[in-house]
């Protein structure tokens, strides 16, 4: 008589006859069967045999093996092939959930310095308890859609890495990133669902909404958030802080010559009237009439002399100008501080930001882009290099580009200060492919660089609207081109062959999650789509399906390590040989052509991502070396490379490099980028910096930034290139220094950062953990 | 007495890009990619014209 039985975990647990009858059901009905009497009595008969064979306390295994057999002794092949399947299926879970506790368990016990998955995101901090959780919620949702809900053909796909879909995580969530328009979001005020805002009065409202903006939209999708129009947005806050100005200070400027008391409420009202009578306000750059008109009434209001009327004028417009420009720079400033230090996503990280700016050339846009260029090249509160938001100059002829160009001298700015921090990188809106929707006067058809690279502009779903604001990509997967080529051999037709079939293979996946995405609903993205952030959810109430306004987004597919497909194809890969350069050429050409025939099959965005890949370097090289082995210059280093780039290790020329690169921005639509290694400290040949820049611009790249060391010395506060031994102070990587040294530096005012105070050498001291 | 001594401890930043976004700290690389930053070369740039050598 069996009383108990043990279960996998090693518990005993009650028999129950029940138990075996409804699993032996189960899988009896998905063949069409119906009789539950029938199921019992093939329970009765496993028991039975159980009993015979003197188990007295067998196991689950036991009982299943039991069950098979007698299923199969009574004729039941099929239900009994369902029943081993539904065994197998069982099996995959529990080794799942048994990897998921392995991940968990190094989530818990180890650092980020031994555990490679918790430094999966460099802008995540996984040692921190919200970044532990963070990453517990993001694997295990991993594992569950991988388990669940995707179609077994794609997560097998993307478990044997011949495909990776990316935020795998989010899958059933949100989609990946937005382009927020400021200027749209700021009239008339806004809510972030825990309170309203309204619309910003001055520069620095203007520049804190921005953060707050960034910061909700943040949490409402998986990627980063890109404001396209940076200057637009923030000249209006200028111009409402140069008006404030100039009233207040011809107020002062007045109240002397008539000697009152406070003139304040009658000058705003006096402007008030100008304003309406004449549609004309004072401006920056005072190239209006407005103060004729304003001469005009103040004669009249006051009675005062010509002479003083005008004197008070000037000294209100140099007052306002000078106190503009340094409230614009405070606010850029703060900008700065905030997106290098506010939190989002449980505190885990702070928010992905990019700006883009450049391209407008009124007064206030001007001031805009100097002061946050100015406030990057400053840095931080201790000199440090910004690291968000990811800034993007615009690079365009007639605005920016040549010498005679209104904004050409921002240009130059933005060259002095990439060349100490990094940032700005640099977008060309005259390369064909951003040319043809650019209009000046249109902040809608300049195209931006979200992120890493992301671009979103065509829209075949709505040709009437190819803009830039309120889009965004909806979700991308990567394909593993190398993989592909050893697997065909070095055969080419193999190769492309087998290339279509993982585009249709991504197609299809892009497109269910497209499915679950849109049956989402507006009260799902409180931010995104119920402040209206999203191209046409203004339209939408709270209980709709965001589906048909998804389309303005796009589906991409990418890839990675073209250099190590061509070495497997070519044994060369596009930095080495010009065949391997336009074969290189034809895989993407190819890739894209799939991309846009299948645009126009189904009137959805598709488009073609030259892959960042951060996670992915590693994971798909890991993969391929177990499977095939080391192959030298394909599989023998720890990264695949990035999208198209010619291999990091490769000695070429930095013009040679842009030459090969260039031809695929046009390809990849959904977003490239192109990075030249310069040696030595750029700022002291900013000539050669931005010759460059230039030479991006004429190979008709879309995006494109220049990498060089920034290294900083957190203890005397020197920021440049750091080999062994700082050039300030002289010491060694985590060697002590004499307090004395460093007062002696101080004193010959070498070091102009605060850190170099007593008081902040000792805070420095104690917050930097050594590793 | 001995003189009072700052940084023991104290790491050098070295700020790098790592995919298109800055990060303060090589520390947070994962280790394909703290590979790959090790790896890159430095381009050179031909002054003047910016001609290119025909490979």
């Amino acid at each position: 008589m069996i009383n108990t039985i043990i279960k996998r975990d090693g518990r005993h647990v009650d028999f129950s006859i029940e138990k075996i009858a409804n699993a032996i059901y189960m899988s009896a009905q998905a063949t069409g069967g119906k009789d539950y009497d029938a199921s019992l009595a093939l329970a009765r008969q496993v028991t039975d045999y159980l009993e015979q064979k003197g188990f007295e306390m067998p196991t689950v295994e036991e009982i299943q093996d039991a069950v098979e057999k007698i299923l199969i002794e009574n004729g039941h092949a099929r239900t009994a092939k369902l029943y081993i399947l539904y065994r197998a299926d069982r099996s995959k879970v529990r080794e799942m959930n048994t990897r998921l506790m392995k991940i968990y368990e190094g989530l818990t016990f180890v650092d980020a310095k031994e555990n490679d998955i918790k430094r999966e995101n460099a802008n995540i901090d996984a040692d921190t308890s919200m970044g532990t959780m963070l990453k517990y919620g993001s694997e295990g949702a991993k594992q569950f859609n991988e388990l669940y809900v995707l179609n077994p053909a794609h997560s097998k796909a993307h478990h044997e890495g011949d495909i990776h879909i990316h935020d795998l995580d989010f899958l059933t969530l949100t989609t990946t990133c937005c382009q927020i328009d400021i200027v749209k979001l700021f009239e008339g005020g806004f809510s972030t669902g825990h309170g309203f805002l309204r619309e910003p009065n001055d520069i620095a409202s203007y520049s804190a909404l921005a953060c707050i903006a960034i910061q909700s939209n943040q949490n409402d999708q998986h990627g980063g958030q890109s404001i396209p129009n940076f200057d637009y947005g923030m000249a209006k806050g200028v111009a409402k802080t140069y008006r404030k100005a100039y009233i207040s200070n011809l107020a002062k400027a007045l109240e002397l010559s008539c000697n009152e008391d406070d003139m304040l409420d009658a000058i705003k009202s006096i402007c008030k009237k100008i304003e309406s009578d004449y549609g004309v306000s004072p401006v920056l750059s005072n190239d209006n009439d407005y103060h004729q008109f304003e001469a005009q009434v103040l004669k009249d209001s006051f009675n005062l002399p010509d002479e003083d009327i005008s004197k008070a004028q000037v000294f209100a417009l140099k007052k306002a100008v000078k106190e503009t420009d340094r409230s614009t720079y405070q606010a850029m400033e703060a900008l700065i501080h905030n997106l290098n230090t506010m939190h989002s996503r449980a505190g885990a990280q702070i928010p992905f930001s990019s700006i883009n700016y450049g391209s407008d050339v009124s007064a206030e846009g001007r001031l805009v882009v100097k002061n946050v260029l100015l406030a990057t090249e400053a840095g931080l509160g201790n000199g440090e290099t910004p690291v968000f938001p990811i800034q993007i100059f615009r690079i365009k002829e007639g605005i920016s580009y040549n010498k005679e160009d209104p904004n050409y001298d921002l240009f130059k700015l933005a060259c002095r200060v990439s060349a100490k921090r990094l940032f700005p990188n640099f977008s060309f809106m005259d390369s064909p492919f951003n040319k043809q929707y650019y209009i000046q006067d249109d902040y809608n058809t300049h195209v931006a660089y979200m992120g890493c690279r992301t671009r979103v502009m065509t829209n075949v779903y709505d040709k009437s609207r190819e803009v830039v604001c309120g889009r965004g990509n909806l979700s991308f997967t990567s394909i593993n081109l190398p993989r592909l080529a050893i697997k065909a051999h070095g055969n080419i037709d193999l190769f492309f062959e087998d290339l279509d079939r993982k585009i249709d293979l991504v197609i299809e996946q892009l497109l269910d999650r497209f499915a679950i995405q849109s049956k989402k609903r507006v009260r799902n993205f409180p931010f995104l789509m119920g402040q209206g952030l999203w191209l046409d959810s203004d339209n939408l109430s709270l209980d709709d399906e965001i589906g048909e306004i998804l389309k303005h987004g796009t589906l991409s597919v990418g890839f990675i390590g073209l250099a190590e497909t061509l070495k497997v194809l070519l044994d060369a890969h596009h930095g080495e040989s010009v065949e391997a350069r336009n074969l290189g050429l034809e895989i993407v050409a190819h890739m894209r052509s799939r991309m846009d025939a299948e645009s126009e099959k189904t009137g959805l965005n598709f488009s073609l991502l030259a892959t960042p890949a951060e996670g992915l370097s590693g994971r798909f090289v890991k993969l391929d070396r177990a499977k095939y082995g080391v192959i030298p210059g394909v599989t023998d280093r720890a990264y695949y490379t990035n999208s198209f780039h010619v291999p990091v290790y490769y000695p070429i020329s930095a013009f040679e490099k842009i030459k090969i690169e260039g031809p695929y921005h046009t390809l990849t639509n959904a977003g490239h980028i192109s990075y030249i290694e310069m040696d030595g400290n750029p700022s002291d040949n900013l000539e050669a910096f931005e010759s460059v820049i230039r030479c991006m611009k004429e190979n008709k790249m879309g995006y494109g930034s220049v990498n060089h060391p920034v290294d900083r010395d957190p203890v005397c506060g020197y920021t440049g290139i750091i080999g062994d031994v700082c050039p300030r102070c002289g010491r060694y990587d985590g060697e002590e220094i004499d307090v004395e040294v460093l007062r002696k530096l101080k004193g010959l005012s070498i070091c102009e950062a605060p850190c170099c105070d007593d008081n902040s050498l000792e805070s420095d001291d104690k917050v930097t953990h050594p590793i | 007495m001995e003189n009072q001594t700052v940084g023991k401890g104290v790491k050098f930043e070295r700020i790098r890009r790592i995919t298109g976004y800055l990060v303060g700290t090589l520390d947070r690389f994962n280790d394909a990619k703290y590979a790959e930053v090790n790896d890159r070369v430095k381009h050179s740039i031909q002054k003047e014209t910016g001609e290119f050598e025909q490979i």
